[in-house]
């Protein structure tokens, strides 16, 4: 768990970093820098896109899988790294 | 018209592109480097999910909007451009399965 830790700090001391979320299977946020509404609505939405996502790539190659999806919008990038039983969502701004 | 297919040929060009797809809004590709059946089907199915994710983003801030969704999986990236009415994508694979 410390390790865990130390890697999302590591993440979040990064300055374009606005925040992670780390979410269980339900779309429930465990840890989060964004307060609990905010990371609650977050990891809900965001749930569901990557489930979608997940299903495209194997309905377009059934032996593949998803790794990452990046949703770059016009002032943030929001990549979420789903695993078996939680998902993993960073927000990062594009600087410039 | 000649930019866009320069500007394509260029993508196109660079050894880890496996292909280009330009779709309309109902999905139907107008030009591929895939052949029509594949095109269509990524075309389709990606469509659908570019538009959840670009709900997904107004949801969130109704003032911000989709760019670009890039999909990562185990040996490649898909990556899909919205603009108007079209859409662009993209298909590399990741350099290490490029060069096998």
């Amino acid at each position: 768990m410390t390790e865990v830790e130390e890697t999302l700090q590591r993440v979040e001391a990064n300055g374009s970093v606005i925040a992670t979320i780390v979410a269980n299977a339900e779309g429930i946020p465990v840890r989060s820098t964004f307060e609990n509404s905010k990371a609650a609505k977050y990891a809900g939405l965001l749930r569901h896109l990557t489930m979608m996502a997940t299903s495209t790539v194997r309905d377009i190659d059934p032996q593949n899988d998803l790794t990452v999806l990046r949703i770059g919008t016009k002032n943030q990038e929001i990549m979420i790294a789903p695993e078996s039983d939680s998902l993993v969502i960073v927000l990062q701004r594009c600087d410039g | 018209m000649a930019e866009v297919e320069e500007i394509l040929q260029r993508i196109e060009a660079h050894g880890s592109v496996t292909g280009t797809i330009v779709a309309n809004a109902d999905g139907i590709p107008i030009r591929s480097t895939f052949d029509n059946s594949k095109a269509g089907k990524y075309a389709d199915v990606l469509r659908h999910l570019t538009a959840m994710a670009r709900s997904t983003v107004r949801d969130v801030d109704p003032q911000n909007d989709l760019v670009v969704l890039r999909i990562s999986t185990k040996n490649q990236e898909i990556m899909i451009a919205p603009e108007n009415s079209y859409y662009l994508i993209l298909v590399q694979r990741f350099e290490r399965y490029a060069r096998t």
